[in-house]
């Protein structure tokens, strides 16, 4: 059952990147990732992360999508960009991803069929996310607030009014 | 020795950046230029509580933050790289059209990014610390608001740093989920072992290595690069080509010399660097060569610089690395600190064409340029010669001797391009066409500290030297 459930989903989500990417329509490409956003939060409940899972639905799903077509709506992107790749990049472009690709499946291919990895072990509730976030991690947990500080003034100087105007 | 002190020099970095941004808001446009002085003031302290923490091997987190002499080392260097970029901004701001205040800001912040990177082996903390430098960076690229190529670098530098970073996610989600820790021991303990890394664990290292060799600017992944070094404010391109370089260089370092050292892992990693070594010096130098603007010629010779330290980081050389990283620090900011003063309210001569007739015009800056450029190309007696040689003879020494051919042979190529600048400067009639505005003094102060690095360091190294093997013998 849970094979099936997987498989259903994970089928879902890599189908729904790949008809993102090709689509060229931008509001198609944001109701796609938002497919696949949720089919990713279905996993991670299937994985017993329902933490992870309840996150990924609200703040990817739902918050960073939101913006996502706000962001569309206000630019107006209506006219399809013109393509124009050339044909000797599109081979080594795709031959290079078909490297990567493989070297992935390759990966991967151990870790299906083998046992479990050693991170496989830790999942876990909110509380012991909570006593993790402020023992074992404090430290990248309050070098985040600070990257979420740069990443604010950042914005505000790149966004702000030009000096003597 | 766990203790709060090893947050110091971190804590009055970021706490300076904040000081400087809210004073800002309550700062009349017309000067803002004691912001500047609060900045290197934050960053004067930091240096302060590094040379303090010296010899005391600090750490905190449980191992996550460790002040080792190594890490010491590279954060004394970025806190001299912050000073220079601080003082080299102080008037350029003001005729570029930049907002001084969030310049000091963020390169405050850039910098705390560059010290977390640096002082830590954990895979997390690394990541979050690059990540705080890159979008520092970003935003300082794309300062100079009035200037189309500006805001080109940094939505160029964003969207491709971004990209980076997330095959850096994805690399460390890959080793994470294989060695179940976050720590460059444990996936250490892997390889030098002999047993191998798990295949998903070598994947996922591979992709780590390509998101640094990013930030670095090695080929293939050094496309961005000459754009974003052009485009971005003077001061911000002596930040990127020598911050991140260094940061990242020694993360490859802590990183690489042990698994270097072990035969399977060797053979794939170690010729691949070596092939990518090999690229970049001749693709930096290469391109260099046909560039009409000293600023896109001095990009495309720090991306070949790039090429000489990976020599460094192959053969597992620590010491002629950090040499060779302060050595650059010097040349590099002097050389670009003269682009900056060949400049004027709302204009900055870059082009070849402008700096014919300098050395009549205005001889000490010529002079001046001329060391930084002989100091890049690596003549002696200036310090530039001394890193090659150290760098060089290291890869020899470890039995790399194709590889120090071609670093060779890459940096005589180089020396046409340095020498067409002087050439221009002495040998060419004068357009009078570039007034510049002399009345910058912090400036100058750079260009002298730099001019006394690159001839000091050349002719007495003994004491860094010294300082630099004290650090490393204990670390490596």
């Amino acid at each position: 059952m849970a094979w099936a459930v997987f498989l259903i989903l994970s089928f879902l989500c890599i189908g729904s990147v790949a008809a993102m990417i090709l689509s060229r329509n931008q509001a198609h490409n944001a109701l796609f990732l938002v497919l696949s956003f949720s089919s990713l939060g279905g996993l991670f409940g299937l994985l017993d992360a329902p933490f992870a899972a309840a996150v990924q639905v609200l703040v990817y799903a739902g918050a960073i999508m939101v913006l996502f077509l706000f962001a569309i709506m206000m630019f107006n992107l209506r006219g399809e960009l013109p393509v124009r790749v050339k044909k000797t990049r599109l081979a080594f472009t795709v031959g290079l991803g078909t490297i990567l690709l493989a070297e992935l499946l390759l990966a991967g291919r151990k870790l299906v069929l083998g046992s479990p990895g050693a991170a496989s072990a830790a999942g876990g509730d909110t509380a012991r996310l909570g006593h993790f976030l402020f023992s074992d991690y404090l430290y990248a947990f309050e070098i985040t607030s600070l990257l979420i500080l740069a990443a604010l003034v950042g914005a505000l100087a790149l966004a702000g009014k030009r000096e003597g105007s | 020795m766990t203790t709060f002190m090893a947050l110091a020099p971190l804590l009055t970095v970021v706490f300076g950046a904040l000081v400087v941004l809210l004073l800002e808001a309550f700062m009349k446009r017309a000067n803002r230029e004691p912001l500047g002085y609060v900045a290197a003031l934050a960053l004067l302290a930091a240096g302060f509580f590094v040379i303090r923490s010296w010899n005391r091997d600090l750490d905190y987190f449980g191992g996550r933050l460790v002040l080792d002499r190594f890490s010491l080392l590279l954060i004394a260097l970025f806190v001299i790289l912050g000073l220079f970029v601080l003082l080299m901004g102080l008037k350029y701001a003001a005729r570029q059209g930049m907002n001084l205040g969030e310049f000091c800001g963020l390169v405050l912040l850039a910098v705390a990014g560059l010290m977390i990177m640096v002082s830590s082996t954990d895979w997390l903390v690394v990541f979050l610390g690059l990540e705080v430098l890159s979008v520092a960076s970003y935003a300082l690229s794309g300062l100079k608001k009035t200037d189309r190529t500006s805001s080109e670098a940094a939505a160029k530098y964003f969207l491709m740093g971004s990209f980076a970073g997330a095959f850096f996610v994805f690399g460390l989600a890959l080793v994470f989920g294989t060695s179940g820790s976050l720590d460059f021991s444990t996936l250490l303990a892997g390889g030098v072992s002999g047993a191998g890394l798990a295949p998903a664990g070598a994947v996922g290292l591979g992709l780590i290595l390509a998101a640094l060799s990013f930030k670095i600017a090695i080929a293939p992944f050094h496309m961005w690069a000459p754009d974003v070094y052009e485009g971005a404010p003077t001061p911000v391109t002596v930040f990127l080509t020598v911050g991140p370089k260094a940061a990242g260089l020694a993360v490859l370092f802590r990183l690489l010399v042990p698994l270097l050292r072990n035969e399977p892992f060797a053979a794939v990693f170690g010729s691949a660097l070596s092939l990518m070594a090999v690229l970049t010096m001749f693709a930096g130098n290469l391109a260099a060569l046909r560039q009409r603007s000293v600023k896109r010629m001095l990009a495309y010779s720090s991306i070949a610089h790039s090429g000489y330290l990976i020599v460094a980081v192959i053969a597992g050389d620590g010491p002629s690395l950090v040499f060779y990283l302060v050595v650059y620090l010097f040349m590099n900011a002097g050389a670009f600190s003269v682009l900056a003063a060949m400049s004027r309210k709302g204009v900055e001569y870059t082009a070849l064409d402008d700096f014919a007739g300098l050395g009549r015009r205005y001889p000490w800056l010529a002079a001046c340029l001329s060391v930084f450029l002989l100091s890049l190309a690596g003549f002696p007696p200036t310090a530039g010669f001394l890193a090659k040689f150290y760098v060089f003879s290291g890869a020899v020494r470890e039995g790399h001797v194709a590889l120090a051919v071609a670093a060779v042979l890459a940096s005589l190529i180089s020396v046409a391009y340095y020498l067409k600048v002087i050439v221009f400067m002495y040998m060419k009639e004068d357009q009078g066409e570039a007034a510049i505005d002399q009345e910058n003094p912090a400036l100058y102060l750079v260009i002298f500290l730099c001019l006394f690095g690159v001839v000091q360091l050349g002719l007495w190294p003994g004491n860094l030297l010294a300082l630099i093997r004290q650090a490393l013998s204990a670390a490596f």
